[in-house]
């Protein structure tokens, strides 16, 4: 890994992975079920994705631990010859099951089909993403609500975390292969997120996730969070924020100095027909667009905004008005372009820090966003810029 | 009438005979791919092929046509289609579907197939459905949507019967017809308009699937008035290709047809058909199934005397693990890049990877399968080989093990009040647990405990 550091915590990087170079800072879009939402590979591949996600409690499912074995994980299932990331699958066992309970050996939950007893166990998580053979694994983590009032039980998820941790190092088998990232859990209290961080990063794994996070806590918590752990965390390991986010939650966290996001938004609101440009997002299916003949987005280099003598598709705002939400190519074109918004969205924030222009960029993109009117900038991402140097509302 | 040279050529190679027998030809429009007939005619529903997005037909299918349908485009009071800028040498209809500007472009009024509507056609209109509901479409709006659209090729106007019309609705049918035809070569290439305001397309004359004796004056006109202005004719019944008159039989045919399997295909083609609409196609797709079938059919197996599969049920389990391609040695996007087990968990889990994969390879397979045939015809030996054909291969598609994508509206027949569900309800039992699966559009394991301690993905306490 190779960092240069800039003004702001914001930091451009290479992360090297068994399946290719990845440049940070990265967004990656989330394949739940080893495929992108309609994609083929290589049309994920034309976007610049290097690195996208799959998720341990789906393919757990379907096609369970017995397939992926057999066919030999998840790379030769889906034929994606770039790097992948797992989750633990805790995540989804707390907040799509409703009864789950956490105990020192696991989660322990109901079985959706029949409801009986299961449990799942740091080990049994470590298994299944051996067996899926994803570059870089998570551990199982006790994740509870951030916004829990529950002080007590905080710490305990925060106490439990690192020790499941342990037993994930413990279980364990590919560590030359499959890069095992911690995660950093302790809620909104930032004595405890210290105490956790140490305790983490005393466990030397190649790379640290800060969890818990994107939960529905307030966006000013959500920056002392980050803020806090890459204070502490060692500047030569990729630092990887769960589950975010929206562009202006990322590149206020990148100043922050994290590295890596991953969110379902933009491929999700790209079935229900939102486009994401650099004004915000387009909701293509309302009238105005049906007789707006321009690209989804001016100057935009995706496959489905570059005009046809660019090689691209040329497609109008009238005709994604025309197909969106009524045929499922409308789903795969919108989830093409928001994907290749978002990686370029992170490229040019990789080139702008590496110019020493992020501070520029990040002036631009709010001035974007909210039509050139400072008054209207969110006062959680003008607190938290400040703290790292960056004037949001100064003439750029 | 004076002549209009049309824009279109369609040469047939070899000497067949005028009718009711294969042939081999090439149909050519200026500017445009070149189609080899017979040809299958890709269907469209929005002005997309369902499944494929724009860029994939472009760089991993062979697709060289496209049907489609004026009742996809015109739902709103002021159709966006229309508006579309274009230059005066394109089409707006491609600009607005973004169809590359080389790619041939039949439009006819109705989807195909299309669903039939419950409001009557009149006298100077016909029924269709956009995906807003029933409405009429009369003749002069038709002519003026292709004179606006632009496209390669137009389907003229007919007045289809839902079901088996009688005596009575048969003669409206011919009558009608004639009459639309008539004012849509007349206000497209009559005398009063002047040279450069006549559309380009080339005009596809329909022909009724009613005997020859009922539309015997029709037909005469077709031969005679009419002929210099028509470039094609349009079928909506294999039996139809015997009523062709002869002087007509230079013209390319166009069958919409539904056949249910390629035997089917096989016999439309010996009647003289060039164009073909093979909706069997997408509805395999949907289903999940794989088609594997080649022209002329492969040698039979010395070990089995059992007629081969049309296709393979990827929704079988028996592909859970197999990482051979789809059918071994298939050349396509899918069957090069993917493997079995993949296509078949992404229908497990209903993702639309799936559709997309398989609808590549299954147009992958119509195009050799009618590469085929046209070398046979050539060859001399069509004959021989449909009859090979026939005993080879299994006389009905496989059935389906799993559910399709989801369907629209407008996309389903909606006669009656009292059809079978499609799909399981999703909603309906007051369980706060299971809203909340479905809500979240997470898979829920359809597997019980012991299945998921198999698994590994958890143990039961």
């Amino acid at each position: 890994m190779s960092f240069r550091l800039q003004t702001t915590k914001a930091r451009a990087s290479t992360l090297k992975l068994p399946h290719g170079d990845v440049p940070l800072p990265i967004f990656m879009p989330v394949a739940t079920q080893a495929s992108l939402k309609g994609l083929t590979y290589d049309q994920l591949r034309e976007t610049g994705c290097m690195l996208c996600l799959n998720n341990t409690y789906h393919l757990g499912l379907k096609p369970g631990q017995a397939v992926l074995d057999a066919v030999g994980g998840a790379h030769k299932l889906q034929s994606w010859d770039r790097n992948l990331l797992t989750d633990s699958g805790g995540f989804q066992m707390v907040s799509l099951l409703e009864l789950a309970t956490v105990t020192e050996e696991g989660v322990r939950f109901l079985s959706p089909h029949d409801g009986s007893p299961m449990l799942l166990t740091p080990e049994h998580s470590i298994s299944l993403q051996n067996s899926i053979g994803s570059d870089i694994i998570m551990q199982l983590d006790d994740v509870i609500a951030t916004t829990s009032p529950d002080h007590a039980r905080i710490k305990e998820a925060m106490d439990r975390s690192v020790r499941w941790l342990d037993r994930c190092i413990e279980e364990h088998k590919y560590p030359e292969r499959q890069n095992l990232f911690c995660i950093i859990q302790g809620g909104l209290d930032l004595e405890l997120r210290k105490q956790c961080c140490e305790q983490m990063v005393a466990r030397d794994t190649p790379g640290i996730a800060i969890g818990g996070l994107s939960g529905g806590e307030a966006k000013e918590e959500f920056c002392k969070v980050v803020d806090t752990c890459t204070g502490l965390l060692p500047e030569n390991k990729p630092r990887y924020v769960m589950g975010v986010g929206y562009p202006e939650d990322i590149v206020v966290a990148v100043a922050l100095g994290a590295d890596m996001f991953d969110c379902v938004w933009p491929t999700r609101t790209a079935r229900f027909g939102d486009a994401i440009v650099s004004s915000g997002t387009l909701k293509i299916s309302h009238k105005v667009y049906a007789d707006d003949f321009r690209p989804v987005e001016e100057g935009c280099t995706c496959v489905c905004c570059r005009s046809t003598d660019q090689g691209g598709l040329g497609l109008t705002r009238a005709y994604m008005h025309h197909i969106t939400a009524k045929e499922t190519v409308g789903a795969h074109l919108l989830t093409i372009h928001n994907v290749h918004y978002m990686l370029n969205m992170m490229k040019n924030i990789r080139q702008a820090i590496l110019d020493d222009q992020y501070p520029a960029f990040l002036r631009k993109f709010f001035s974007d966003i909210y039509g050139g009117d400072k008054t209207k900038f969110p006062e959680w991402a003008v607190g938290a810029l400040k703290g790292v140097g960056v004037d949001l509302l100064a003439d750029s | 009438m004076e002549a209009t040279p049309p824009a279109m050529s369609f040469s047939l190679l070899g000497s067949a005979a005028p009718i009711l027998a294969p042939r081999v030809g090439k149909l050519a429009l200026p500017g445009r791919k070149a189609t080899a007939t017979p040809h299958h005619v890709p269907l469209t529903s929005r002005g997309t092929v369902p499944h494929i997005a724009h860029d994939v037909i472009r760089d991993h299918t062979a697709i060289n046509s496209l049907y489609v349908g004026l009742e996809d485009f015109i739902e709103k009071k002021s159709p966006a289609v229309y508006k579309t800028p274009a230059a005066a040498h394109e089409s707006p209809l491609k600009k607005f579907t973004c169809v590359a500007e080389d790619m041939p472009l039949i439009l006819g009024p109705r989807r195909f197939p299309a669903i039939p509507c419950p409001p009557a056609n009149t006298s100077n209109s016909i029924a269709l459905l956009t995906s807003v509901g029933f409405r009429q479409l009369p003749s002069s709006e038709y002519i003026e949507a292709v004179r606006k659209l632009r496209p390669d090729i137009i389907v003229g106007m007919a007045d289809l019967a839902n079901k088996e019309p009688g005596n009575k609705r048969r003669a409206k049918m011919v009558d009608r017809t004639h009459a639309w035809t008539t004012e849509a070569l007349d206000k497209m290439y009559g005398d009063s308009v002047p040279e450069e305001a006549k559309p380009k397309a080339s005009f596809f004359a329909p022909i009724l699937p009613l005997d020859n004796a009922q539309q015997s004056l029709y037909l005469e006109d077709l031969e005679s008035e009419f002929r210099w202005d028509i470039s094609g004719l349009a079928l909506y019944h294999s039996a139809s290709l015997e009523f062709v008159p002869e002087s007509l039989s230079g013209l390319p045919r166009l069958l919409f047809s539904e056949p249910e399997t390629p035997h089917t295909v096989l016999r439309e083609i010996s009647l003289g058909a060039d164009l073909l609409t093979t909706p069997f196609v997408g509805e395999s797709s949907d289903a999940g199934i794989v088609l594997e079938f080649t022209f002329p059919a492969p040698a039979p197996k010395e070990s089995s005397t059992k007629p081969r599969p049309l296709g393979v049920d990827m929704w079988s389990p028996e592909h859970a693990t197999d990482t051979s391609p789809l059918t071994e040695g298939c050349q396509c996007y899918s069957c090069k890049n993917y493997h079995r087990a993949y296509v078949h968990h992404l229908l497990m889990a209903k993702e639309m990877t799936a559709w997309a994969l398989i609808q590549m390879h299954n147009f992958h397979v119509m195009d050799l399968f009618f590469a085929g045939i046209r070398e046979s015809i050539q060859r001399g030996t069509y004959e021989d080989d449909v009859y090979v054909f026939n005993r080879a291969y299994s006389s009905s598609m496989p059935k389906s093990t799993g559910q399709g994508p989801r369907l629209r509206g407008y996309q389903l027949p909606a006669n009656g009040s009292n059809q079978p569900l499609r799909m399981p309800k999703a909603y309906g039992q007051l369980d706060h647990a299971k809203q909340k699966y479905t809500e979240s559009q997470i898979a829920t394991p359809d597997t019980d405990a012991s299945g998921l301690e198999e698994h590994g993905f958890a143990k039961k306490v």
